[in-house]
């Protein structure tokens, strides 16, 4: 022994960072942002990258208020603004005028993160809630205009229209193949929602790292798309387009995912996943516009809720089984002693 | 009524207890009728008048009221008055009459004004609760107009009516902005309330510190008194920096 260092618990930390949960994220986000810089061309990229400078930016700016050295801000620069910017561009369309993405991430990392007490200690998903904003803020400017791509499938033009979830929850069908709703050809959407495998893609990488479970990301799109066909009576045709259109995909791998505001126990997120699921079908089919955004941050709302009654079992500490059991044997003992002091 | 209770009189209604972004008080009228500054400051010009009259009737019935039945009593005052600013308001300004909708007859249950009866006019004399509920009226009238005012130039392009650009951020008029808004406005107000707050406390602590001045030389008293105020406000003030 050359050396006893006295410390609190815990003694043994893992070797991940938060820098490199977030760098993986980012890797993982690339193909779907780059695919969605070919489908749209240089407006999605400059959306992009105003989006993520202004993130950052804020960020710096924010904590040069709270009088930090700019030495330090660097060093515990933690990339979860850049991730924040990345995912809030694309989830806007193409087309929107450059202040959306500026005045969208201002806000979502100001007033969403920075104002809670920043990373992991927000409520809601800063980037869900910055789309949120650009849409009531600039709903003129979000729900028309909806650029579909250039690469186009169908007639190789630049058309503007409703997005195929629109036309779709209108009652008109989808007029494009399945296939090129997984492939995102010719289909008309946000930056970084139209190609499903890019997405896929990604989340396949998030798994293989380890960053998020398989299981939940798969159980929101199932109930979504199970919930669709139950609300289309039983049409089983009906599973396919409700799954593969609108920013499910996007919303279930890399949204609802995140660490800070999904709930902290396993059998919590089994409740908040297929609340997600349901709550996106239902309210689809309700308002006929896409919610995915609206019903993550409502879920998000609702994780302190959900982790109040589903508490995550310490290591070591009986399951939910085990103390089950030990209830109804300490209330059989009871009842013994008492029948026996009756007796007496 | 002396200067100095009507100092602070005034100095409470519309800074220290002001009933929005203090007390938090009348929040349904302010997130609704913010949207824009004319809005709020017809309602909160309504509001004062029916505080004063009301503040002023419920004082001089102060002692006639049964303590049972305070709050009935209160609200037909309260009442009384909010239907004449109602009539009046809909005879000769009937836009807005429109504009405040259900907010209008809804300020008989506004608790600025029945909380400003129950504390204060029930309690204190005549003059004094007219003088508060003019100053707590107008500091629930600045309020309502800034928090306006903000949500309208962002949200509208606008001041006043007056069309400034075309640039709207439709957020700030819908009511997801009015909560922002109002709460940047607390949480603004209060940090530089309490600031100033600090600053001012700290000085008087430090005045109070101060070694009694010798009575057997009262010529040289003021000069030495000040500047040992001015030293130990220093020494306070780096000890403050010190401790932050």
């Amino acid at each position: 022994m050359e050396k006893v260092i006295v410390s609190d618990s815990p003694h043994i930390r893992g070797k991940r960072t938060t820098r490199g949960i977030m760098l993986d994220v980012i890797i993982a986000l690339l193909p779907a942002a780059i695919m969605g810089c070919v489908f749209f061309g240089v407006d999605a990229l400059v959306t992009i990258i105003i989006s993520v400078a202004a993130s950052v930016a804020t960020e710096f700016v924010y904590c040069l208020c709270l009088k930090k050295k700019p030495l330090d801000i660097i060093k515990s620069f933690d990339l979860t603004s850049v991730v924040t910017g990345l995912l809030l561009a694309m989830c806007l369309p193409s087309s929107v005028p450059w202040y959306v993405p500026l005045l969208s991430a201002v806000f979502a990392i100001a007033a969403v993160k920075m104002l809670f007490g920043g990373t992991g200690k927000n409520v809601v998903n800063p980037a869900i809630t910055g789309r949120v904003f650009a849409f009531i803020a600039f709903q003129s400017v979000m729900v028309s205009g909806w650029v579909a791509p250039s690469l186009s499938a169908l007639d190789g033009s630049v058309s503007t229209g409703a997005t195929q979830l629109t036309s779709m929850l209108g009652g008109n069908g989808y007029s494009v193949s399945l296939l090129d709703m997984f492939l995102g050809t010719g289909m008309a959407g946000c930056i970084g929602e139209t190609c499903k495998l890019a997405l896929l893609i990604g989340g396949i990488y998030l798994v293989a790292r380890k960053v998020i479970k398989w299981q939940f990301p798969v159980i929101y799109i199932v109930v979504e798309g199970f919930v669709a066909v139950c609300l289309a009576k039983f049409d089983f045709a009906a599973f396919m387009p409700s799954i593969l259109s609108g920013g499910l995909f996007l919303g279930a791998i890399f949204m609802a995912t995140d660490y800070v505001t999904s709930p902290n126990s396993t059998a919590g997120n089994y409740v908040y996943f297929v609340a997600l699921g349901v709550l996106t079908a239902v309210l689809r089919a309700a308002t006929k516009i896409e919610v995915v955004s609206f019903v993550i941050l409502l879920m998000n709302l609702l994780v302190p809720l959900i982790n109040a009654y589903i508490r995550p079992r310490p290591f070591g500490a009986p399951g939910f089984i085990e103390r089950t059991r030990a209830k109804i044997e300490a209330k059989k003992a009871a009842k013994a002693t008492k029948e026996e002091g009756g007796k007496q | 009524m002396t200067g100095k209770r009507f100092k602070t009189i005034a100095f409470d209604g519309l800074l220290k207890n002001n009933p929005t972004l203090r007390l938090v008080l009348g929040t349904c009228p302010t997130l609704a009728l913010s949207t824009a500054a004319l809005n709020g400051i017809g309602m909160g010009l309504a509001v004062t008048f029916i505080l004063i009259c009301s503040n002023v009737l419920i004082s001089l019935l102060r002692k006639t009221i049964p303590n049972a039945v305070r709050i009935p009593a209160f609200v037909i005052i309260i009442a009384t008055f909010v239907t004449i600013v109602r009539m009046v308001l809909d005879k000769f300004i009937p836009s807005l009459y429109d504009s405040m909708g259900v907010y209008l007859p809804l300020i008989v249950v506004n608790c600025i004004i029945l909380g400003r009866a129950e504390s204060f006019a029930s309690k204190n004399t005549v003059l004094d609760s007219a003088c508060d509920g003019l100053f707590t009226g107008l500091g629930f009238t600045c309020a309502l107009t800034l928090i306006g005012a903000v949500r309208e130039i962002l949200g509208a392009g606008a001041i006043f009516g007056v069309r400034l650009w075309d640039f709207k951020i439709e957020f700030f008029t819908s009511s997801a902005g009015a909560f922002f808004v109002y709460g940047l406005a607390i949480a603004i107000f209060n940090a530089v309330y309490s600031k100033v707050e600090n600053v001012r406390r700290s000085k008087t602590f430090a005045l109070r510190m101060l070694p009694k001045p010798d009575v057997s030389a009262p010529d040289n008293l003021d000069p030495d008194a000040s500047g040992e105020a001015e030293k130990a406000n220093t020494t306070a003030d780096v000890t403050a920096k010190e401790v932050k």
